[in-house]
């Protein structure tokens, strides 16, 4: 059991290792990727038989030492939190290979087993200098699967993400070594383990200059208002597996670092921080949802809508009661799903126009019906249909919203209104409409593209009709972390 | 009349000067040159007189060395120049700004 | 009040869902095929079919026995915290008569448009969603918390869209769909909007009706009209009331028997059922009411107004239902929830059986829907005109049509309140009803045709269900039959809502009918002045009837005040704010890095001199620094 995150981090780096020592061919290479990914995903099934929703803290830890002069440790542990973006990702990873199936460039099918690995790893890390590692071992093949694989202007694009993250997680690297150097000043010896980090104490000064590091790295990741600049290009020139990674993943570890860390480490600190957040999560909610209303390029349409929910889910994580906790965390999963659907929906499109431009789209329904019924469905779910995933996080999150004060409330609730705002004339341009010169030799979906769709939209539907199938995995451990916040906060003050 | 350190000071830095404003301002690679061996020397006086000031031979034993390099250093600096020459046809010094920074496109 | 378990509401649920699943699985695998028709239809009706006869037991069981309520838990939906929501269904009186109205009505309605849309493409989809629809009104209607509720009211919004802009190949449907589906989702925002501050509220003791009702009385009043407030903005939105009412006739892009079903008969009344549901929390904060009251007085009074200049026979019946939708609201904002709840029942006959009826002239004179190109179908079609009339005469307060009794107990209720202006309201509206409903109908059944158009045959699938409907509008009326007539109000006594008990003699009552008897007959004899004989589409009119043919350019003005705006501000911030300012900051740093860099590479000049200067400054400064900070000591 020991052993199991480690397997569950490092098999797909393992496969893209040996597969690139034996030089394999295409065939072989890509079932071998999918093989790592489906023992994963297995393991991850059964690591979720396995895991405790009552118990409190870390499970299935594992800690050794690994630079011993500056206290740097390989530490993995899972919690809920982790276990969520674990499950999701795993779930993903084979529905994503599916879609790449008959993707013949190699370096990208190895990009992608390293992102996993970085994914993972970043997730489950427990050590803020290996999540440092992880954190940015996930970019590079983000970079690299944008700048060579991409199209538009990919270089460019490709840059900009990097650069802006790297400006992040620099910053992160100053706050993290800052920490570590504070525990050894206190202790007389290094370490950079997070619940080592998490019993040093601040003057507030620094302790606001340091989390704002973090804050910084992870604001970008989200991005929040004001740190999202990058984010529509990379989405309009990442291929389509990039992109579901980029909106239903990696977007989503910049809330889970604001979870894991900001409270983990800054507990009484982020009050300072939390208005500054809750504005700008609202204005971001509806400021990329506006965005998107004119938006012709289908990705970037999406690339903001997945912004403005994110920043909903910034603004439950930073509401800090047990609603919007587990609404953020249950959004998380279910806007993961549903991002990744419409991404899928949407390469699929421009595999078969050319074109992912809602000018030359319309008609889908009259000559694709099954791929019109699947595309206006993952839209819908993005919308927060009640009956799909989205509905139930946007529920509780409002919930939480309105526990926390009217203002707040209301503003939270425009998530109603944002999303439908574009989304309705979106689907009114592509789906709907006479059918165009770009859709008349439009093909309906095969039996691999189902394969690929299907499980996230059941998925999607069973997280919406039964939520109570999944909310006790995580439940008791929110309301533990939630006790735990207010007896650091109220020793503080 | 005796000779105190100060004056041999006084000479060396006399010397530093002439040759680095030598290097500085003039042209000719071979005044450059014999400039940057007049700032070499200039060292070589300090450093005997250093030598003889506390009794430690080692300054005078570098200074030796120096000498030495020098020589060394005038065989590869020659060949260097004619070098340089036979590339441009001249021994001006500002002909040679092949690294300089030019505009990027 | 007892409780029973049963588990006639699940299958009464399940049965549309699953004909919604089996008829969509079908079709999408095989969209093209025209041979499963026949089985489509018969499984598309099966299931309504069933569901009426279940939810009529149910009903009778309510009705039989002495209050009691039937309630079955599904499953557990959410649980987080004190948030525990189960998808439990409930019937009591109040929900088993809106039980009874939609599986009813929906079969009937079912059935007809088996013949309506025979020969359409996607005949499976379209009972797909049909079925899908009905389920999901039942979902609404049999709630037991206002969280599931809200999931049913959303769910209708869906299939509304969907079926709005079923003939999707022309853009004018589907943006008719997407402002319905965005003007109910304003009203949504406000809908949970008042959930949340609701559970806020009193979310510690239970989430389902019976506890909101438990607590309601414990908090702050004011917070209490803020949550009535914010509920009915969701009613707004849902049942077309002003300012939100736009997208009703604009939805009547969709079938016919989409619009009697979802657009008349139902959907459009859940606002009113909702706002009857929450009976306990209206009744302690009557400002609310009031204010309900006459956002339904002025809804009803311009729609009929809108309704006198329309001359498409489909929106003439759709700015009824919104007229008629006031009238509930008047209703049910002064504490009348019975009659509210009473016209409701009533007007689903009627309304229904108007819009199938329309369906039915339309299609016999092939997708013509301007009255005046039609006239003289009395002839031609017998059925469809004695039905017509007999729904005419309903809506228009005839006794003793069902209107008439519902009608009246609204506006005895209003009388009796001493809100005297809306009342007057309420008459002047039933005379513009009268006047107008009078006018489809002569225009349509009686004046001289226009144009010889042969009606095609009728389908008997068609004209089967308006004279059920026509017996239930003939009928319906008499179990609210009031204590003036020697009736009991059985219908009332039978809902157990907490109305404001208001009395009105008999004598009293009695006037009031006659007077509104007066008026409706007097809007009669107009319209048939006007239009029995030689009906004229007049364009040659004031400035003000011009207007009104144009319904005041609402949406003109909507269009002007938040459409254009925000998709202008969307160009704004990607153009501008994205653009300029944010990239301007960022692309500050860059232009910094390059203007710096640009300055040092000025130093870089090739020269061997100049490097030897730098190194000589450098040295120099070098020395300095040492000397004064080091080897000065």
């Amino acid at each position: 059991m020991g052993m199991l995150l480690s397997y569950i981090v490092f098999l797909p780096m393992l496969f893209a290792i040996l597969m690139g020592l034996f030089r394999v061919k295409f065939p072989i290479l890509r079932a071998g990727a999918m093989l790592s990914a489906l023992l994963v995903f297995a393991l991850s099934l059964y690591l979720t038989l396995h895991f405790d929703p009552a118990a409190e803290g870390m499970q299935f830890v594992r800690r050794l030492p690994w630079i011993h002069n500056y206290g740097i440790s390989y530490y993995l542990g899972i919690d809920a939190l982790s276990l969520v973006i674990l499950l999701m990702t795993a779930f993903l990873m084979p529905l994503l290979y599916l879609y790449m199936w008959n993707y013949e460039k190699q370096g990208y099918w190895y990009n992608m087993l390293l992102l996993q690995t970085g994914v993972t790893g970043a997730v489950l890390s427990l050590d803020l200098i290996l999540f440092y590692l992880f954190w940015e071992t996930m970019l590079l093949p983000i970079f690299v699967m944008i700048g060579r694989f991409g199209h538009g202007m990919n270089r460019f694009n490709a840059m900009k993400i990097l650069l802006m993250t790297v400006l992040g997680s620099m910053a992160m690297l100053f706050s993290i070594l800052y920490l570590g150097y504070e525990y050894y000043e206190a202790h007389g010896a290094w370490s950079f383990a997070l619940d080592h980090l998490a019993t040093l104490s601040f003057d507030p000064k620094t302790s606001i200059w340091l989390a704002a590091g973090f804050l910084l790295a992870f604001a970008i990741k989200i991005p929040l208002l004001g740190f999202h600049t990058w984010m529509a290009p990379a989405y309009s020139s990442a291929p389509t597996p990039s992109v579901v990674i980029l909106s239903a993943i990696m977007a989503k570890l910049g809330v889970y670092g604001l979870w894991r860390f900001g409270y983990g480490l800054f507990g009484p600190t982020l009050s300072y921080y939390e208005p500054t957040i809750v504005v700008l999560a609202v204005a971001g909610l509806l400021y990329y949802a506006i965005h998107a209303i004119m938006e012709n390029n289908l990705r970037r349409m999406f690339a903001f809508s997945s912004g403005s929910h994110l920043s909903l889910i910034a603004l439950g994580i930073v509401l800090t009661n047990l609603y919007a906790w587990s609404g953020s965390l249950y959004f998380i999963a279910t806007h993961a799903l549903a991002s990744a659907g419409i991404f899928l929906m949407i390469g699929l499109l421009y595999r078969r126009t050319g074109s992912v431009h809602i000018s030359n789209l319309g008609g889908i329904a009259s000559v694709a019906p099954r791929f019109g019924f699947l595309f206006a469905f993952f839209a819908l779910c993005i919308a927060g249909l009640p009956g799909t995933g989205g509905f139930v996080g946007e529920l509780l999150i409002v919930i939480g919203a309105f526990h926390e004060g009217i203002a707040i409330g209301f503003a939270a609730a425009t998530t109603m209104l944002a999303a439908m705002l574009f989304v309705f004339w979106m689907l009114q341009r592509t789906v709907f409409g006479p059918v165009t010169r770009h859709t008349a030799q439009f093909g309906d979906l095969t039996t691999l593209e189902l394969l690929t769709l299907t499980p996230i939209a059941l998925l999607l539907v069973v997280t919406g009709i039964a939520p109570s199938l999944f909310t006790p995995l995580f439940e008791p451990q929110l309301q533990q972390m939630l006790q735990t916040l207010a007896q650091t906060v109220g020793g503080a003050s | 009349m005796t000779l105190n350190p100060e004056s041999f000071l006084a000479l060396a830095t006399l010397l530093f000067g002439i040759g680095a404003v030598g290097v500085m301002s003039r042209r000719n690679i071979f005044v450059v040159y014999m400039s940057i061996e007049l700032m070499l020397n200039a060292v070589n006086i300090v450093l005997a007189t250093f030598s003889r000031l506390h009794p430690d031979m080692g300054g005078s034993v570098i200074a030796l060395l120096i000498i030495g390099v020098i020589a060394a250093e005038a065989a590869l600096f020659l060949a260097m120049i004619v070098q340089l020459y036979r590339k441009k046809r001249t021994v001006d010094s500002d002909a040679f700004t092949d690294l300089a920074q030019r505009r990027l496109s | 009040m007892t409780l029973q378990t049963t588990q006639l509401l699940g299958w009464i649920l399940l049965l549309p869902f699953t004909g919604a699943l089996v008829l969509g699985l079908l079709h999408l695998t095989f969209p093209r095929t025209r041979r499963l028709d026949t089985f489509y239809a018969a499984l598309g009706v099966a299931g309504p079919v069933v569901a009426a006869a279940l939810g009529l037991k149910v009903l009778y069981a309510v009705a039989s026995g002495a209050d009691v309520t039937f309630r079955q838990t599904l499953f557990t939906w959410l649980s987080v915290g004190d948030l525990k929501i189960g998808l439990t269904l409930s019937a009591d009186a109040l929900g088993a008569v809106m039980l009874f109205i939609v599986t009813f009505v929906g079969s009937v309605i079912h059935i007809y448009a088996v013949g309506y849309m025979r020969g359409e493409k996607s005949f499976g989809k379209f009972f797909a969603y049909f079925n899908f629809f009905l389920g999901s009104m039942l979902l609404l209607v049999l709630a037991d918390n206002p969280i599931v509720m809200f999931i049913g009211w959303e769910l209708v919004g869906l299939a509304s869209y969907l079926l709005i802009g079923w003939y999707y190949e022309d853009p004018a449907n589907v943006k008719a769909a997407n402002k319905a589906f965005i003007l109910n989702r304003i009203g949504d925002f406000g809908f949970i909007s008042g959930l949340g501050l609701l559970f806020a509220l009193v979310g510690e003791g239970g989430f389902s009706f019976a506890d909101i009702a438990a607590h309601i009385g414990s908090v702050d009043p004011a917070m209490t009209a803020l949550v009535g407030l914010l509920l009915f903005v969701g009613a707004m939105g849902k049942s077309a009331q002003i300012p939100l009412y736009v997208w009703l006739p604009d939805a009547m892009a969709g079938p016919t028997p989409v619009s009697a079903l979802i657009h008349a008969a139902t959907m459009v009344t859940a606002g009113v059922y909702m706002v009857a549901r929450f009976s306990f929390l209206y009744e302690s904060v009557p400002d609310v009411g009031l204010f309900i009251a006459s956002i339904g007085a002025a809804s009803a009074l311009l729609a009929a107004l809108f309704a006198c200049y329309q001359s498409d026979i489909k929106k003439i019946l759709a700015y009824s239902t919104m007229s008629q939708l006031g009238y509930m609201f008047i209703a049910v904002g002064l504490g009348g929830y019975s009659a509210g709840i009473f016209h409701l029942f009533t007007h689903a006959f009627f309304k229904a059986l108007l819009f199938m009826g329309a369906g039915a002239v339309i299609i016999a004179l092939h997708h013509e829907q301007n009255i005046f190109k039609m006239g003289g179908l009395k002839e031609k079609m017998g059925l469809v005109t004695a039905t017509m009339l007999v729904a005419t005469l309903a809506i228009s307060g005839i006794p003793p049509f069902a209107g008439f009794f519902s009608k009246d107990a609204i506006l005895a209720h209003a009388f009796a309140s001493g809100h005297t202006f809306i009342w007057a309201v309420g008459v002047a509206t039933a005379y513009l009803t009268a006047y107008y409903m009078f006018r489809l109908f002569f225009v349509v059944f009686v004046a001289p045709p226009r144009e010889k158009a042969e009606p095609a045959p009728l389908d008997r699938t068609v004209t089967w269900p308006l004279v059920v409907l026509a017996v239930g509008s003939a009928v319906a009326g008499f179990f609210g039959l009031p204590e003036a007539y020697g009736g009991q109000n059985w219908f009332a006594g039978f809902l157990h809502l907490p109305d404001r008990a208001l009395h009105l003699g008999s004598g009293e009552e009695f006037l009031l009918d006659m007077l509104n008897l007066l008026v409706a007959s007097a809007g009669i004899y107009v319209a048939y002045r006007l239009f029995a004989r030689s009906p004229r589409e007049a364009h040659d009119a004031a400035a003000w009837q011009t207007m009104l043919r144009h319904t005041l350019y609402v949406d003109e003005i909507y269009e002007a005040l938040f459409v254009r705006p925000l998709r202008g501000l969307s160009r704004l911030l990607d153009r501008v704010v994205d653009n300029r300012i944010i990239d301007g900051i960022i692309g500050l740093t860059v232009g910094g890095y390059r203007v710096a860099s640009a300055g040092f590479a000025l130093l870089q000049n090739g020269s061997v001199r100049w490097y030897a200067l730098y190194f000589m400054a450098g040295l120099c400064g070098l020395s300095l620094y040492i000397l004064q900070n080091i080897g000065g000591e």
